[in-house]
């Protein structure tokens, strides 16, 4: 479910990729009670770059419908963004996209 | 306390000494636990906030990704309790904080609320305590108080971010 909003990164192609490994991986960030509001903007503005406005649309994403999707690209990639969300708290996983 | 605020490029608070002594008993826990053997601490839902699973359903990626990721983030987050703890007056006082530092304190007391709001239940509908005493009352009001530090950090840092444009 790539939002609008969820950048797309150059996919690295390589000779076996088949049209399964085409499909994108996406990094989530799901809801949860503690992390401030204030807080996660901030994350989504140090760590991926997002300007002011697209971090609050995406924080507010997160919080009236439960997630929303952060980033997308290839799976290393999503690995790499999880794990840079989780070094902050927020309660992040990866996926490829459905 | 007197809450945090922008000081040219630093972040300046000051804690009361009892506040400066709760937070360093925080401290010593979030460490017990990070440091804390695996078998010890495995299923402890505060651990799994802290390191979480990086897929819901997949268990094989999800296992995958503790293995290239859980020793790196555990290192982090200790790395950061040492920062806060060196720049942390034992006694209370002024609290001053460089870029570097701020970090490690934004994501210090983040994962402590993590912690502390997992052991005690927090949900979308806890209220601060009305009667602060008890244990359940002082473990919400000590919550509130990190809330309170912490949400006032991420605002004198993300002022300098906007003073830098």
């Amino acid at each position: 479910m790539a939002g609008p909003l969820a950048p797309t990164r150059t996919p690295e192609t390589t000779v076996e990729e088949t049209a399964d490994l085409d499909r994108p991986w996406v990094t989530i960030v799901w809801n949860d009670p503690v992390n401030l509001m204030t807080y996660v903007t901030h994350v989504l503005r140090e760590l991926f770059g997002y300007d002011e406005p697209t971090a609050t649309t995406l924080m507010l994403q997160v919080h009236e419908e439960g997630r929303a999707v952060v980033s997308s690209g290839p799976r290393e990639r999503m690995e790499h963004d999880t794990s840079r969300l989780h070094a902050y708290g927020l309660w992040a996983t990866y996926q490829q996209d459905a | 306390m007197r809450p945090f605020r922008r000081k040219r490029d630093d972040v300046v608070a000051r804690l009361e000494p009892a506040e400066a002594g709760v937070l360093g008993l925080l401290l010593d826990q979030l460490e017990q636990l990070l440091t804390a053997d695996a078998d010890d601490v495995d299923g402890d839902p505060v651990m799994a906030r802290l390191l979480p699973a990086g897929h819901r359903t997949d268990p094989e990626i999800a296992a995958d990704y503790r293995d290239l990721t859980e020793s790196a983030l555990r290192a982090g987050k200790t790395d950061d309790l040492a920062a806060v703890r060196a720049s942390l007056p034992a006694g209370g006082g002024e609290v001053r904080l460089d870029p570097d530092q701020a970090g490690a304190w934004l994501r210090t007391t983040n994962d402590l609320r993590l912690a502390l709001g997992e052991r005690i239940g927090v949900t979308e509908e806890t209220e601060p305590p009305e009667d602060p005493t008890g244990e359940e009352g002082q473990q919400l009001a000590v919550y509130y108080w990190l809330t309170a530090l912490q949400g006032s950090l991420v605002d004198a840092v993300a002022a300098g971010r906007a003073g830098r444009r």
